[in-house]
C-alpha cells in the first residue's frame, strides 16, 4: 500500500515562524513523495492544531506523520498521543526539529528556510519506513528503597509506608537523623530540633510497613523501573542491641580516642560508644580489636560487660531486596573550612565552624563572648574553592546563631560579613531584622585574612584580628575576635559518586545529583524509578528539603500505586544471524541492556532496559543489532534525499 | 465520590498537584478561575536560568491535564462552599456562563475577529499591554482552546444590545454562541482538597514615587514579561511606542523588604526575573545600557549564582542602593515617553545618583491572591501575617494545614520560583495520595 504522509508545520507562535518561512516551507513539502497535505499553523500542540491532524487521518486516510515543530523531546509524547486518537499507531510518527536545530540557532531568513526544507524532506523519507510498534506495559513490585537516614529520607520513607507500601531505608551510620539531628535550633522558630525530631524518629521506628537497616550501603542495584534489585551491605556494631543496657563500663575500659564526628570533631570519643540514638556501637575503623585482633586494655571492653553483649565474631551481612522505586536521600556534606587557609580554621581554636556553634550550643557549652565575628560564603560563591554556587542556608544560619549569641550574652557585640543577606524563606526576611534589632552589625564585605593579635606568637584562645572590607564605607577595617564562627557552605559528600555509579545517575556541574529538568521536573532523574529527595540535589534548608522528599515519594507513588508502568518501545532488537558475538554491544551500553548467551555465542537485548539510545547500533561492526525507529535503511533513507 | 480530590487552581502548582494524584489513580477535579488553565506560568516569557521558554514547558503539562483520564477540568469556575464531613468534604463549585457551548466551539477565533471591541478591551492576560475583543481566549495556547464572553465588556451583555445582530454570533459556524446561558453549581464530593491558588503581582501604584501609571514608560516585570514574549503584544521585540529603549533600569523590591508597604518579606523571585530579564535586554539590544539597582542579589537556587555572575558578565550594571524617585526629564512638562531619571542612592560609593532611562522596569513582588481570604474562611484555614494561607509547622509540615485533608501547594503558601512550587505543589500531592490510600484501605478492611 503507498503510504499517505501528512507534513503539519508548527509556527510556535514567532519562535519559528520569525525565522522560517512556514508558508515556503509548506508549498516545498506539499509535494514531496507520498506526501497527501502539508498544512501550517501557529501552534501545532495546541487542540485545534492537534484537530488537523485527526482530522485529516480520518478525512485523508493518512498512513504516516510529520510534525515539524520543536525537538521530539518536547512533544513527541503528545504528537504520538495525537495520531493514536485517530487510530494510527503512536510510533508512525516522524518529528522535523525546526526549531532548536534550526529557527533558534539561525539568523538567515533565506538560509534556515533552507534548512527546515531539509530537515522536512529527511524526516518524510524516513516516516514511510517506520514500523508500527506496540506499547509495553511491566509489572512493578509494590515497594521502595530510600537511601539515606536523614530528614529527607526519612520523610519520603514516611509518606510512602503511610500510603500503605513496604519501604527499606537504608542509613550509612548506625543512627537515624542525618545533618539535622546535629543541629541545636531552627531558623526562623528558633525550635530545638531535638524536639521536632523525635516524633519523626518514633514514626519511623515503629511503622509496621518500614524496615531501617543502618550502618549499611547500597553495594549494587540492578534491575529497571518497577522492578529493582538492590544488594545491601550491612556492617556489625558488635554489640547486641538485645542485651546491651546501656551501662557504659564499656566506653570506660576503651583505650581508643577519636575525633567525634557527629560533634563536628570539637569532641573525642571512644571507638566504643554511645551513639546518637542511644545504642551502644563499636566503630570499627577505630577499634584496634577489629582491625589488628589486639588490644591494649585490660580488661577489654568485652570482659567488662557483664552481660556478654559484644560479640567480636559479628559479621558483615549481605540483604538482596526486590522493589519498585528507589528514593535518593544522601545528604550534603559540610564544606572542609581548612581548604581557606586565611581565615585560621584549624589553626586558631576560637575560629568554628557553623557546624560547631551548632554543636555547642547543643550541648549547652557555649561559653561567654565579648566579641564575635560570623563570617559568610566560607565556600559557597567562591570561584577560588571551585564552588561557585550559593549554598542557600548559611545566611539564615548566620543570623539565628548571631542571635542566640546576642540573646545569651547581652554584652556581646556580634558583627557578621556578608555579601548579600540571602533571607529569602517563609518569615526568613522577618528574623534577620529582628536579629538587627536585637543589635547585631551587618557589615558587608569579604573577609581576607584572620590572624592572632599578639603577633607572631599567637597563645591558645587569644584575640583574633579579623581583617575584611567594609564596601559600604569602601574602606579596609580590622575588628577583633573572641570567636570568629564561619558559615561554611554545603558541599556533595565524597560518596556521592559511588552512589551515582551504583545507579547510573549523572551529576551537575555543581557536583550535587542532577535532576532531568531543572523547572518542572525537580525530582526525577536519567534513571526511570529513580528519584531525588534533599541536598543530595543541591543545598536546601530543612522546610525545603521536606517538600522536596515528600515530591519524591510522590513521583514514586504513580508506579507504585497503579502496580505496572509504560516503559520504551523504540527499542535495540538483535539479528542473531548476523551477530558475531563480539560483545561490543554488551560493554557500550550505559543501561546493561544487552548480554551475550552462551548457548547460541550472539547477544540479546532485555527489552526492558534498554532505552533506545543507539549506542549499541554505532558500536556494532557487523550491523547485527538495530535500534527500532533508528535503523540503517531508515537513516540512509533520510541521508539520501540530502545528496 | 470521596475517593477523590479537588485540586483549586489550575496554575503550576495545581496542575503538578493535579497529575501526581491522577497518575496515582484517583479522580481529580481541577478548578481553575480563568477561562484556561496555566496560570502566572503562561505569561512568564523566558524561564531562569535556562532560559527555557516558558510555554514550552508549561504547555506539554497543561495538554496532559486535560487528556488524563482521571482528570476533571473545571475551568472558569469559582469554589463557593466548602463543608466538612469530618473524613470528606462536600464543595459547591459555581460554573460562570462562558456565553460559549464548549460542546460547539472549534476555538476557531471568527468570533472575536468579528467582535465590535475588537482592539478596544484592555488584556490581562498580556497585563494590560494589549488589547482584545470582548469574546476571546487568553492566549493562543489556552486549555480548553474555547471562546469566553468577558461579562464586563461585552456590549450585549452589559448595555442589553449589540447594534442590530450580534456580530459575533453572526461570524461563528458553529453556532456556538450562547447568550442565554446561565451560572451553573456543582456539588461535589471530595476526600481532600489541595489550595493551589497562587499570587498576584504587587500593584506597583502604590509606591507613586516610582511613576508607575504615570510614565508609560515606567512597566511592572510581569509586564515586560508580556513585552518580550514572541506571543506578547510585540511579538517579542522591546518596543515603546515603536521605539527600541537605549538606557533600561530594574529597580529590586518593588513591595518586598518593604515596611512602607506592608510586605515586610522577600518575594524570593525577582531578584532571579530581573537577572533574567536583563539578559533578554542585552540579547534583543546589544548595546543597550542596563542598570539594575538592588538591595541583596538573591541568586541562592541551583545554577542561579552562575546565571548571575553570567548576566554581570555581560555587561549589565549592578548598583547597589534603593530608589527614592522618578521623574521625568525636562522638568514641569515631560512630554510622553521622554526620557525618564531614577534618582536613587549607590551605597557601595555612598552617594546619591541619578540614571537616565527611557524604560524602567519595576520588579513587583508577589502578594497573596485578592480571593485567599475569602476561600480561606471557606476553608477555615488561617493566613500566616504576610497574608499567605499558613502551614500547618514552618519546619516540619510546609503543606499541611491546620485542617486535616486541606494541603497548600505552591505560592498559596508563600513566594515560590518553579522547581520549589513544583516541589512544593508534588508534596501536596503525595500528602492527599497518603490520605486517599488510607482511606482506601479503612473502606476495604471495614467491608
Amino acid at each position: 500500500m503507498k503510504s499517505q504522509i501528512g507534513v503539519y508545520i508548527c509556527h510556535c507562535g514567532l519562535n519559528i515562524a520569525n525565522t522560517v518561512d512556514v508558508e515556503q516551507v509548506r508549498e516545498f513539502a506539499r509535494i514531496l513523495p507520498n506526501v497527501a497535505i502539508a498544512r501550517n499553523y501557529t501552534y501545532m500542540c495546541s487542540d485545534p492544531g492537534q484537530a488537523l491532524i485527526t482530522n485529516d487521518i480520518r478525512d485523508l486516510g493518512l498512513t504516516h506523520v510529520v510534525v515539524a515543530s520543536c525537538s521530539p523531546r518536547m512533544h513527541e509524547p503528545t504528537f504520538r498521543a495525537t495520531i493514536h486518537k485517530a487510530g494510527l499507531n503512536p510510533y508512525v510518527l516522524e518529528m522535523a526539529n525546526i526549531r532548536e536545530q534550526c529557527s533558534w540557532v539561525h539568523s538567515d531568513r533565506t538560509l534556515a528556510t533552507l534548512k527546515a526544507m531539509d530537515l522536512i524532506a529527511s524526516a518524510v523519507a524516513k516516516v514511510a519506513l517506520l514500523v508500527p510498534l506496540q506499547e509495553r506495559e511491566v509489572k512493578v513490585t509494590q515497594s521502595a528503597l530510600v537511601i539515606g537516614g536523614g530528614i529527607a529520607g526519612m520523610t519520603a520513607t514516611l509518606d510512602i509506608a503511610n500510603a500503605g507500601f513496604q519501604v527499606c531505608l537504608v542509613e550509612k551510620q548506625t543512627h537515624l537523623g542525618g545533618r539535622v539531628a546535629q543541629l541545636d535550633t531552627t531558623f526562623p522558630t528558633q525550635e530545638r530540633v531535638a524536639d521536632l525530631l523525635a516524633p519523626v524518629l518514633r514514626a519511623i521506628t515503629t511503622h509496621p510497613n518500614i524496615r531501617v537497616i543502618t550502618n549499611a550501603d547500597v553495594e549494587k542495584v540492578d534491575g529497571f523501573i518497577g522492578n529493582f534489585r538492590a544488594t545491601i551491605r550491612a556492617r556489625p556494631t558488635f554489640v547486641d542491641a538485645m542485651k546491651c543496657d546501656a551501662c557504659g563500663k564499656c566506653v570506660d575500659a576503651c583505650p581508643v580516642n577519636v575525633p567525634d564526628a557527629f560533634d563536628a570533631n570539637l569532641t573525642t570519643r571512644r571507638a566504643i560508644y554511645r551513639a546518637p540514638d542511644a545504642r551502644f556501637v563499636i566503630d570499627a575503623r577505630a577499634c584496634s580489636f577489629v582491625q589488628d585482633r589486639v588490644c591494649r586494655s585490660d580488661p577489654r571492653c568485652a570482659a567488662v560487660c557483664d552481660r556478654n553483649a559484644i560479640d567480636f565474631s559479628q559479621t558483615e551481612n549481605l540483604v538482596e531486596i526486590n522493589i519498585g522505586a528507589i528514593i535518593v536521600a544522601t545528604g550534603a556534606a559540610t564544606f572542609d573550612a581548612t581548604k581557606k587557609p586565611e581565615l585560621g580554621f584549624g589553626t586558631y581554636s576560637n575560629v568554628i565552624t557553623s557546624l560547631q556553634f551548632e554543636r555547642l550550643a547543643a550541648r549547652q557549652e557555649l561559653q561567654s563572648v565579648k566579641d564575635v565575628v560570623f563570617v559568610s560564603c566560607v565556600g559557597s560563591r567562591d570561584a577560588t574553592t571551585g564552588n561557585t554556587y550559593c549554598s542557600r542556608v548559611c545566611c539564615m544560619v548566620n543570623a539565628k546563631q548571631a542571635r542566640r549569641i546576642q540573646e545569651k550574652f547581652p554584652d556581646a557585640r556580634v558583627t557578621v560579613f556578608y555579601a548579600d543577606v540571602r533571607a529569602f524563606g517563609k518569615g526568613h526576611e522577618e528574623f534577620y531584622d529582628a536579629v538587627r534589632k536585637t543589635g547585631v552589625r551587618y557589615r558587608r564585605g569579604y573577609v581576607s585574612e584572620i590572624f592572632a593579635a599578639g603577633g607572631q606568637t599567637p597563645k591558645r584562645d587569644q584575640k583574633l584580628i579579623v581583617r575584611a572590607e567594609d564596601t559600604l564605607i569602601q574602606k579596609p577595617i580590622e575588628v577583633s575576635a573572641d570567636l570568629v564562627v564561619l558559615g561554611i557552605g554545603m558541599t556533595p559528600r565524597a560518596e556521592t559518586n559511588e552512589i551515582a555509579n551504583v545507579l547510573g545517575l549523572p551529576r551537575s556541574g555543581d557536583g550535587f545529583l542532577l535532576e532531568i529538568h531543572p523547572k518542572l521536573r525537580p525530582v526525577e532523574t536519567a534513571v526511570d524509578g529513580v528519584f531525588l529527595a534533599g541536598a543530595c540535589q543541591g543545598p536546601k534548608d530543612i522546610v525545603d528539603t521536606i517538600a522536596q522528599a515528600r515530591a519524591a515519594a510522590s513521583s514514586a507513588f504513580a508506579s507504585l500505586c497503579r502496580g505496572q508502568v509504560k516503559i520504551e518501545s523504540a527499542t535495540a532488537r538483535v539479528d542473531e544471524e548476523v551477530c558475531a558475538g563480539c560483545g561490543l554491544c554488551v560493554a557500550t551500553c550505559p543501561y546493561g541492556a544487552p548480554a551475550l548467551i552462551a548457548r547460541t555465542g550472539t547477544a540479546r537485548v532485555n527489552q526492558v532496559l534498554c532505552k533506545g539510545c543507539g549506542a549499541c547500533e554505532a558500536a556494532c561492526p557487523s550491523k547485527a543489532i538495530q535500534v527500532m525507529q533508528c535503523t540503517p535503511r531508515q537513516v540512509l533513507a533520510q541521508i539520501a534525499v540530502l545528496a | 465520590m470521596p475517593n477523590s480530590a479537588l485540586v483549586i487552581g489550575g496554575g503550576i502548582a495545581g496542575i503538578q498537584t493535579a497529575l501526581d494524584i491522577a497518575d496515582a489513580g484517583f479522580h481529580v477535579y481541577l478548578v481553575e478561575k480563568e477561562p484556561s488553565v496555566g496560570g502566572r506560568m503562561a505569561q512568564l516569557d523566558k524561564t531562569f536560568p535556562t532560559l527555557d521558554c516558558s510555554a514550552c514547558i508549561l504547555t506539554p503539562k497543561m495538554v496532559d491535564v486535560a487528556r488524563h483520564p482521571n482528570i476533571e477540568l473545571i475551568t472558569y469556575s469559582e469554589v463557593c462552599n466548602i463543608t466538612n464531613g469530618a473524613s470528606d468534604f462536600y464543595a459547591t463549585i459555581k460554573k460562570k456562563p462562558r456565553y460559549v457551548d464548549t460542546n460547539k466551539c472549534t476555538g476557531c477565533g471568527s468570533c472575536a475577529e468579528a467582535c465590535r471591541l475588537k482592539g478596544r478591551v484592555t488584556d490581562t492576560f498580556n497585563a494590560g499591554m494589549g488589547k482584545r475583543s470582548a469574546i476571546y481566549v487568553p492566549f493562543p495556547q489556552a486549555v480548553p482552546l474555547k471562546y469566553t464572553v468577558d461579562p464586563t465588556q461585552c456590549v450585549y451583555l452589559t448595555r442589553g444590545v449589540c447594534g442590530k445582530t450580534f456580530l459575533c454570533k453572526d461570524a461563528c459556524k458553529a453556532d456556538a454562541i450562547d447568550f442565554t446561558q446561565k451560572e451553573e453549581i456543582v456539588e461535589l464530593n471530595v476526600g481532600a482538597i489541595v489550595v493551589a491558588t497562587g499570587f498576584d503581582p504587587f500593584d506597583a501604584a502604590l509606591k507613586p514615587e516610582l511613576g508607575y501609571g504615570i510614565y508609560p514608560n515606567v512597566i511592572t516585570s510581569l509586564q515586560f514579561e508580556r513585552l518580550s514574549s514572541a506571543s506578547g503584544p510585540t511579538a517579542g521585540k522591546i518596543l515603546l511606542n515603536g521605539k527600541e529603549p537605549r538606557e533600561v533600569v530594574f529597580v529590586q523590591c518593588v513591595g518586598s523588604r518593604d515596611v512602607t508597604t506592608g510586605n515586610l518579606y522577600c518575594s524570593r523571585v525577582c531578584c532571579m526575573i530581573t537577572a533574567k530579564h536583563a539578559h533578554l535586554v542585552k540579547d534583543k539590544i546589544h548595546d543597550a545600557n542596563v542598570t539594575i539597582f538592588y538591595a541583596d542579589m538573591r541568586a541562592f537556587g541551583k545554577g542561579f549564582e552562575e546565571f548571575y555572575d553570567r548576566v554581570r558578565a555581560e555587561g549589565v550594571n549592578y548598583r547597589r542602593g534603593y530608589v527614592s524617585e522618578i521623574y521625568a526629564a525636562g522638568g514641569q512638562t515631560p512630554k510622553r515617553d521622554g526620557k525618564l531619571v531614577v534618582r536613587s542612592e549607590d551605597t557601595l560609593i555612598g552617594k546619591p545618583i541619578e540614571t537616565t532611562a527611557d524604560l524602567v522596569v519595576l520588579s513587583v513582588g508577589l502578594v497573596p491572591r485578592v480571593e485567599t481570604n475569602t476561600l480561606a474562611q471557606i476553608l477555615q484555614l488561617t493566613n500566616s501575617s504576610d497574608g499567605f494561607l499558613a502551614e500547618a509547622h514552618p519546619k516540619m509540615l510546609p503543606v499541611d494545614t491546620k485542617i486535616n485533608g486541606v494541603y497548600l501547594a505552591g505560592v498559596a503558601q508563600g513566594p515560590k520560583d518553579i522547581p520549589d512550587a513544583v516541589a512544593h505543589a508534588k508534596a501536596a500531592a503525595s500528602a492527599a495520595i497518603v490520605r486517599l490510600r488510607s482511606r482506601q484501605s479503612s473502606v476495604a478492611s471495614q467491608q
